[in-house]
């Protein structure tokens, strides 16, 4: 991988140049939130660049809350979406193995997938809710990129190129030069801070080897004692801000002479998720669906992908309106197991 | 650009059949080719209603039409019944894995069907009467609530009942609650299953009705001498995509609709609240 230099007034006036010819999503910061914006003069905010993750989950560009599915999306523009975090390029993993590389292919994802450029961004203040270190991943991509952003400091970035896309993003501009030892040593002292970080604000809590041990952990008992579960009011959050989470239904809303078809998100906390015509759900109780988002993540995922579905992002802490702290009842569920 | 796996085939409406109270068959034309194998489902579109799983009922030889015996249970169901000749319909598929009928080769093939169970077993019979002569001998179980209940009587009582004079084949036949007209045992299905003279140990048992069934019916399997792996179910849940994306369908960790729809018990018994 080839790691560039560029000052950071340069690196902002060539984000401008390229905004004008193509759309850019990037952080900006509202309420004290970060939300993707589209890149334009009109924006009187600056990009926040290398903080933490964004709230809104990477999927919303890639596989919208709603969308029409039966008429397929036709083609669409290219487009660049900036500052994403390591945690949702991870997820993206998963989307990619959900939506495109098995035998059946979403057709909306795979045409806006090929239009995607995706650049990514170191994380250097993480979220009390981050805990990427936990599930074996750091606050810094490692791969599932196009070009990866790292501030060194107050004056410039560090630009890793993951891809011939990412190379013709960069072009011949000549105000990038490639990066000293120096500047790379400098980055991995930030690296290696964040992480110490996400380390030291995560170490109350223990889930490792939570694939193995949650394996058969099917059984309502098994949860009924963790008692944070009851606090889960089944709002969803969890899902929908996940950048894992896939669920989806099918509403159809066409007629004889054309059938229409809309995927809508779902979530398996919710009690109609399971239930079947009759009227009966083989997950009847709140333990059983707040486990199987447990077991989906940490464990049917690995069996089905190969990959857990947990990317440590914390939307599910953040986002909880029972105040559930996932990492706590995994904690508690693991140490018996 | 591949096809858009969402997009269901159009199909005409050519017939809708009442065979219970609360079950139709309706025949339709598909405006492409659709082919399946038996075991194998396809997701059945009511145009602006919805879209529900099913497993064909006819013969995945007849390539001229396609039927689905469905139950009243639901909204989708609801549209079903009330579909017309003439109407248009989607499907799409077929999806999941067929009944490995090379392994049933010169075995003993018990099947056994309850209320609109029988359904796909009747799909999974005709493709067995085709290659009739791989297998041993076929005993046909069937049961319903009553004899209003049953589905495909003029079938099961009379003309596949004819074919029993020249192939191995035998029919066991039973309701729950029998009437005065009614000239077979009364009992729930599984008392088809008292007094079996099969040769368990080159025997498949395949199994279709509502879960209750199944489970009584597996049980009692495994009470007399058939093994987990000999047992074939038809598991059931709620579907939408029909392609392994959704999740819905997960029964731990595999999905009814690539994994399944048809299990091998000794497949999902460990796994939570099977019989939902």
């Amino acid at each position: 991988m080839e790691t560039l230099y560029i000052a950071r007034n340069n690196w902002d006036s060539f984000i401008k140049g390229k905004a004008e010819n193509i759309a850019i999503f990037a952080p900006f910061e509202y309420e004290g939130g970060l939300f993707y914006s589209r890149v334009s003069p009109d924006i009187k905010k600056d990009i926040i660049y290398n903080r933490a993750r964004t709230v809104e989950p990477l999927k919303l560009f890639l596989a919208p809350f709603k969308e029409k599915v039966v008429p397929e999306l036709q083609d669409i523009p290219e487009f660049v979406i900036m500052g994403v975090s390591a945690c949702d390029i991870n997820g993206l993993k998963i989307l990619d193995s959900v939506f495109m590389e098995g035998d059946y292919k979403d057709p909306n994802y795979i045409t806006r997938r090929g239009k995607t450029t995706i650049i990514g961004f170191d994380c250097m203040s993480p979220y009390p809710s981050c805990f990427c270190e936990l599930v074996g991943t750091h606050p810094y991509p490692m791969d599932g990129f196009d070009l990866n952003i790292s501030q060194i400091d107050e004056d410039g970035f560090l630009v890793d190129i993951n891809s011939q896309k990412g190379r013709f993003f960069i072009g011949n501009d000549q105000k990038f030069f490639h990066a000293s030892k120096e500047q790379i040593s400098k980055r991995e002292q930030n690296r290696h801070n964040t992480t110490e970080k996400i380390k030291e604000q995560n170490r109350d809590f223990d889930i490792e080897h939570a694939t193995e041990k949650l394996k058969g952990a099917y059984h309502t008992e098994l949860w009924k004692h963790l008692k944070d579960i009851e606090n889960c009011v089944q709002c969803g959050s969890c899902t929908n801000n996940c950048p894992s989470c896939v669920c989806f239904l099918l509403e159809d809303t066409g007629t004889q002479e054309e059938i229409r078809k809309v995927k809508v998100w779902d979530s398996c906390l919710f009690p109609g998720y399971a239930r079947m015509a009759a009227g009966v759900s083989p997950r009847p109780t709140l333990y059983d669906r707040y486990a199987n988002r447990l077991l989906c993540k940490y464990w049917y995922l690995v069996e089905n992908y190969g990959k857990i579905g947990c990317t440590g992002c914390g939307r599910c802490i953040a986002g909880c309106a029972g105040k559930i702290d996932k990492r706590k009842v995994l904690t508690e569920a693991l140490r018996e197991r | 650009m591949d096809k858009n796996i969402y997009k269901p085939i159009r199909c005409m409406v050519k017939d809708v059949i009442t065979e219970s109270p609360t079950i139709k068959t309706v025949v339709l034309k598909p405006e492409e080719e659709f082919s399946f194998l038996a075991g194998q489902f396809a997701s059945f579109t009511v145009p602006g209603v919805g879209e529900a799983p099913f497993t064909p009922s006819s013969s995945p030889y007849d390539k001229e039409k396609i039927e689905f015996t469905v139950m009243r249970t639901g909204r989708v169901t609801d549209a079903i019944h009330n579909l017309k000749k003439g109407d248009i319909v989607g499907i799409r598929g077929p999806y999941g894995k067929p009944y490995p009928l090379n392994y049933y080769n010169n075995k003993e093939v018990l099947l056994v069907g309850g209320g609109v169970g029988l359904a796909p077993i009747r799909a999974l019979f005709l493709a067995l009467l085709e290659t009739i002569n791989n297998y041993k001998r076929i005993v046909f179980c069937c049961g319903a609530r009553t004899p209003d209940d049953y589905i495909y009587k003029g079938l099961i009582l009379d003309r596949w009942h004819q074919l029993c004079e020249k192939h191995p084949l035998s029919f066991r036949i039973t309701v729950d609650k029998k009437d005065e007209n009614w000239k077979y045992s009364e009992g729930v299905v599984t008392k088809t299953l008292d007094g079996l003279d099969i040769d368990i140990k080159n025997s498949v048992a395949v199994v279709c009705g509502p879960p209750i069934m199944m489970k009584f019916t597996t049980l009692k399997l495994l009470e007399i001498g058939y093994q987990d792996s000999q047992i074939y179910l038809s598991m059931e849940r709620k579907m939408y995509c029909a392609v392994g994306q959704c999740r819905h369908c997960l029964i731990g960790d595999l999905f009814v609709c690539k994994d399944g729809p048809v299990f091998t018990y000794d497949k999902i018994k460990d796994k939570p609240n099977i019989w939902a």
